[in-house]
Order: structure tokens, then C-alpha cells, then sequence
């Protein structure tokens, strides 16, 4: 009874929260969105890499297609890192940390491969992010008490990633 | 004196599941005799109005730590102590949302 009239005053009067926080509903991270992000961005640099390759008579229509490479690529780069950053922000404990110590700079290189990824088609560099956020998947699942296995992805670019081995 | 605040989230589940009503008591009197196991509300100058259960009193800093029940609860693990200027209130009185 007292839940209902509190639930028709809060209602009626929008009463203060009180947050029993986690950002986002506790237990739900997972490194796979930013593992397949990483992905995306070596995928578009094969796609920008094959496009060069062939030639283009139609020049409007190659640029078109760049462009929207360009954009994917750029928009996976910075999703990659926002995904990471939300694990290290909202998940990983200092407990974490000292039990990886390698973890913060490794962190640091995502930040920096994801950048540099946007700057330029290395794709050598694109491999180097792909890998790094791996590591860092490696990590957080062993966080979790999951062991990990390698396989590659069943799609281009079919680059070696680290899964939970459920 | 006393304030009612909806619960939010699920880092205190199951003791206090998103939905619940809490009455907190802001009178000094309450607040300078906290204890472990005392469920507080607090102030984070990033995160707003957080609730959370006394792990620990810290006398010396002035201060309490405070933890979740949950693993990825925003805690004390993160937010380190939490001053006792920066408590709202104590938890009196736990109104559990039905089950439907």
C-alpha cells in the first residue's frame, strides 16, 4: 500500500533519485563491439587499398566510394576507443590494475592506434589497434574468470581475435 | 529532516532493486553515527546522487567507505572515501517495489 502512494506522489512530483549506480545495466560490457570496431577499420582500409588498385573511369563514383570508406573508417576508429574507455572508465577496479599492471598502458596505445588509424590506410597500424584491443579483451575476460580462445573472424578480414570460450 | 528518493540502477540488487522508495533521515543526528551495514546517500560532484552501503567508518579522515553489492557497482573502489560533508542522508526506511 505505502508503494503505491509513494509511486502516485512520485508521480505527481517527480521525487529525487537515488542512483545505485552503474552506466549502464550491471554485468553488460563486453570488448566485442570495440574487437569488431577494429576490424571495421582494417576492413575499410582493404576496401580503400582495392578501390586504388583497380583504376577508377568514373571518377565521381571512386570518390564517392572513398568517402564513404573514409566515413565508416573514422566512425569505427572512434567507436573502438569509446567502447574501451567505457570498460576502463566504468569496469576495471584498481584491483584490476595491480593484478595486470600492463593494463594502463596498454589502455594508452588504444587510445594512440585509434587515433593514428584515422590518420592514415597503414594497414600494419590497423593490425596494431586490432591486436591491442585483443589484449585488452584477453584482459578483461580473465577479470570475469572466462578463459579465451583465438580464432578468426568468419568475415573479411578474417584477423585473428580473442573470444570468450564459453 | 526527512526526504523520500526513488532508487535507480541495480548496483545494491537485491537489497534494493530499481523501483524501490527509500526515506532518508538528513538530520545530523543520524548522519554522525553511521555504521557499517548503514545504507547512506551521498553526493558525487560527477555521478549526482548516489546510494550506497557503509563498508567502513573512517573516524580519522572523517569519512566513509562505501561499496555495492554488485561487481560493477561505482564504489569506494573507485570513488575512494566519501567525505562526511558530502552525505545526504541515511537510509530509515525501505519501501521494496511489488512484485508483479
Amino acid at each position: 500500500m505505502f508503494y503505491q502512494i509513494f509511486e502516485a506522489l512520485d508521480r505527481k512530483f517527480s521525487v529525487e533519485r537515488a542512483q545505485a549506480h552503474c552506466d549502464i545495466p550491471c554485468g553488460i560490457y563486453d570488448p566485442i563491439t570495440a574487437q569488431i570496431a577494429a576490424l571495421t577499420v582494417v576492413r575499410m582500409m582493404d576496401l580503400m587499398a582495392d578501390a586504388e588498385a583497380k583504376g577508377h573511369d568514373n571518377h565521381a563514383a571512386f570518390i564517392n566510394s572513398m568517402a564513404r570508406y573514409i566515413a565508416v573508417k573514422e566512425e569505427h576508429a572512434e567507436k573502438a576507443k569509446h567502447e574501451v574507455r567505457v570498460i576502463w572508465g566504468d569496469y576495471i577496479k584498481p584491483e584490476h590494475v595491480e593484478k595486470h599492471p600492463e593494463l594502463t598502458e596498454l589502455v594508452f596505445k588504444i587510445m594512440k592506434l585509434g587515433s593514428k588509424v584515422r590518420q592514415t590506410v597503414d594497414r600494419q597500424t590497423g593490425l596494431d589497434f586490432v591486436e591491442a584491443i585483443n589484449q585488452f579483451a584477453a584482459i578483461f575476460w580473465e577479470t570475469k574468470g572466462v578463459a579465451v580462445k583465438r580464432a578468426k573472424a568468419p568475415y573479411a578480414p578474417a584477423l585473428e581475435m580473442v573470444y570468450p570460450n564459453l | 529532516m526527512f526526504r523520500l528518493l526513488k532508487v535507480t540502477g541495480e548496483s545494491l540488487s537485491p537489497l534494493y532493486k530499481e523501483g524501490d522508495f527509500v526515506v532518508i533521515a538528513t538530520l545530523p543526528f543520524f548522519l554522525r553515527r553511521l555504521r557499517q551495514g548503514d545504507i547512506i546517500v551521498f553526493q558525487h560532484s560527477l555521478y549526482g546522487t548516489l546510494i550506497k552501503i557503509v563498508e567502513r567508518v573512517l573516524p580519522a579522515e572523517d569519512a566513509v567507505y562505501v561499496i555495492g553489492t554488485s561487481e560493477e557497482s561505482l564504489d569506494s573502489r573507485r570513488l575512494g572515501p566519501i567525505s562526511q560533508s558530502a552525505i545526504k542522508g541515511k537510509v530509515l526506511w525501505h519501501i521494496a517495489k511489488p512484485n508483479n
